[in-house]
């Protein structure tokens, strides 16, 4: 599904962010990418989501090398991922259903279908009753749940989150993790960077742990944690 | 299906945001409206006026006089002559005898006439040429010139050729005055947008990374950019009509003093049409233009960071 092969990412006027980062992340898996702020994390995420090109090393999406995809097939690209980021990037000038409905109308979806799909997605995060409100009138917790219903109102088969708790108290937290899995269960890869590797959540998950640009060998939160005692 | 909603989203989409920011969307139509329409009263003016001396230049005569030796015979000739030239649309012979009769009925009072016992006048004609051009009126005088037994070519093209070169120069000022507009309205249109563009940069963003194309980012703003052009051309043309309207009030009794019912032209449909149509080609190329460039200073945005 996905694959980095040899993957550097260097950005004008720094040094490498990213070192000869391999991995292979399958279909319908749930990973936690860890490690400390400025590791990486978010630039791992934006080039899985074709955000960002490589600068050396390939990329393969679903059997496409992001670095040979033309300009113009990588909005096509995008659209097969639900993007969830820190800071939402919710619009603040438009209501809750018009947020969500905004990557529908990106995918040519409109009319009562997209209304259909747009309440749906705010059920599952359970703000339908919201539908009507303001970004700005909800709390941290609400408007992460918000983000959450636009990632995945087009029904993206890879979900990607950069630190979707990072501001969140512990409850909400629960919460957004909650939702994760639930997709997960219903078999979407879900891609989640965060900075806390202790969070319960990541114990029985796969983890990518990055550490000044290079990948450490891949463990379960449990090896982890037996690792961290002896 | 998916395409007219595509659009019918955009239009939406800039309805509304025309609708939230009347006070400022209505500034943008005014700025076009102004601009269009002084070009486009001069053009009126111009045009008008044009007409006026199309009008004149029909009238114009050449006089043709023969020499006072000249026999009937000849006469007879030249009218052939005359009659077979393709520049000449019609001419009409008045001979010495009927000239003199005339100048003397005219004269009755004037002694001096009736004291010259013998006919001064040479025999004349008087020719109505096919084209008003100043330029054709000077071939075809120089070519009845050359006919044995004229003794002179009259025709008065001086006033005609000189209005004829102010219409050319105001036609250039036209020109110049619509190219200069032009650009401040693309820069005016562009910088507009550009605004818009700032304003929506988030949405922007966020669309770009949700996998929108480049033409779905750009369609809302074209659209507005159409949307100012219209509303302005419409501008331009009542702002027009009314200068026009008061303009006309004058401009009919000056030219009673000159016996003429000469006025502007208020209607004039193709007129109205090419204005809305090249206020709404501005506001698109401006629009294009600005998008164009924050599509891609965003994309480099993107790729930086």
């Amino acid at each position: 599904m996905i694959q980095f092969d040899q993957v550097t990412k260097r950005y004008p006027g720094s040094d490498d962010v990213l070192k000869n980062v391999s991995l292979k992340i399958n279909a319908g898996e749930l990973v936690f990418v860890t490690g400390h702020s400025g590791a990486g994390k978010s630039t791992l995420l934006k080039l899985i989501a074709a955000i960002e090109r490589p600068t050396s090393g390939t990329v393969l999406i679903a059997n496409q090398n992001i670095s040979k995809l033309k300009a113009s097939a990588i909005p096509f690209m995008r659209r097969r991922f639900g993007l969830i980021f820190q800071d939402h990037k919710l619009l603040y000038d438009r209501n809750c259903f018009e947020n969500v409905i905004l990557p529908l109308h990106i995918n040519g979806v409109s009319g009562t279908e997209a209304a259909k799909r747009v309440r749906a997605a705010l059920d599952k995060v359970g703000l339908l009753h919201k539908e009507k409100a303001m970004p700005i009138t909800l709390s941290g917790g609400e408007q992460q749940r918000l983000a959450i219903a636009r990632a995945v109102v087009s029904r993206p088969s890879i979900l990607i989150a950069d630190e979707p708790t990072g501001n969140l108290d512990a409850n909400y937290a629960a919460d957004i993790m909650a939702i994760f899995h639930a997709f997960h269960q219903v078999g979407v890869t879900v891609i989640i960077a965060t900075h806390d590797p202790l969070d319960m959540n990541v114990m029985q998950s796969r983890i990518l742990h990055l550490s000044h640009g290079g990948l450490k060998p891949t463990m379960t939160g449990e090896q982890k944690i037996e690792n961290l005692l002896s | 299906m998916n395409w007219l909603n595509y659009h019918q989203q955009a239009i939406r989409l800039v309805l509304a945001r025309m609708r939230s920011n009347k006070m400022s969307s209505l500034m943008i139509c005014l700025v076009i409206g102004v601009a269009m329409c002084l070009p486009a009263l001069f053009y009126v003016s111009v045009d008008s006026l044009s007409k006026l001396t199309n009008h004149m230049q029909d009238e114009t005569e050449i006089s043709l006089f023969l020499k006072l030796d000249t026999s009937s015979n000849a006469v007879a000739e030249i009218d052939a002559l005359l009659a077979k030239n393709d520049a000449i649309k019609q001419h009409r012979l008045v001979t010495k005898e009927e000239a003199w009769q005339q100048l003397q009925a005219k004269s009755e009072s004037n002694s001096a006439i009736h004291q010259l016992n013998k006919n001064p006048l040479p025999d004349a004609f008087f020719i109505q040429a096919k084209s008003a051009e100043p330029e054709a009126l000077e071939t075809l005088k120089n070519s009845l010139q050359d006919i044995p037994g004229v003794e002179q070519v009259l025709f008065n093209a001086d006033w005609a050729k000189r209005l004829s070169i102010l219409l050319g120069l105001g036609k250039k000022v036209i020109f110049f005055i619509s190219t200069l507009l032009t650009i401040a309205l693309l820069v005016i249109i562009g910088n507009t947008v550009r605004m818009q563009i700032l304003t929506q940069k988030d949405e922007i963003e966020v669309s770009t990374l949700m996998g929108a194309t480049n033409s779905f980012i750009r369609t809302p703003f074209l659209y507005a950019g159409v949307f100012y052009g219209l509303l302005g051309g419409l501008l331009a043309i009542i702002i027009m009509i009314s200068v026009i309207m008061t303009f006309n009030h004058s401009v009919s009794q000056i030219s009673s003093l000159y016996s003429s019912d000469f006025r502007l032209s208020i209607f004039n449909i193709n007129l109205f049409l090419t204005i809305i149509g090249i206020a709404a080609f501005i506001g698109w190329l401006g629009s294009y233009l600005a998008v164009a460039r924050s599509i891609a200073s965003i994309a480099q945005l993107q790729n930086s960071r």
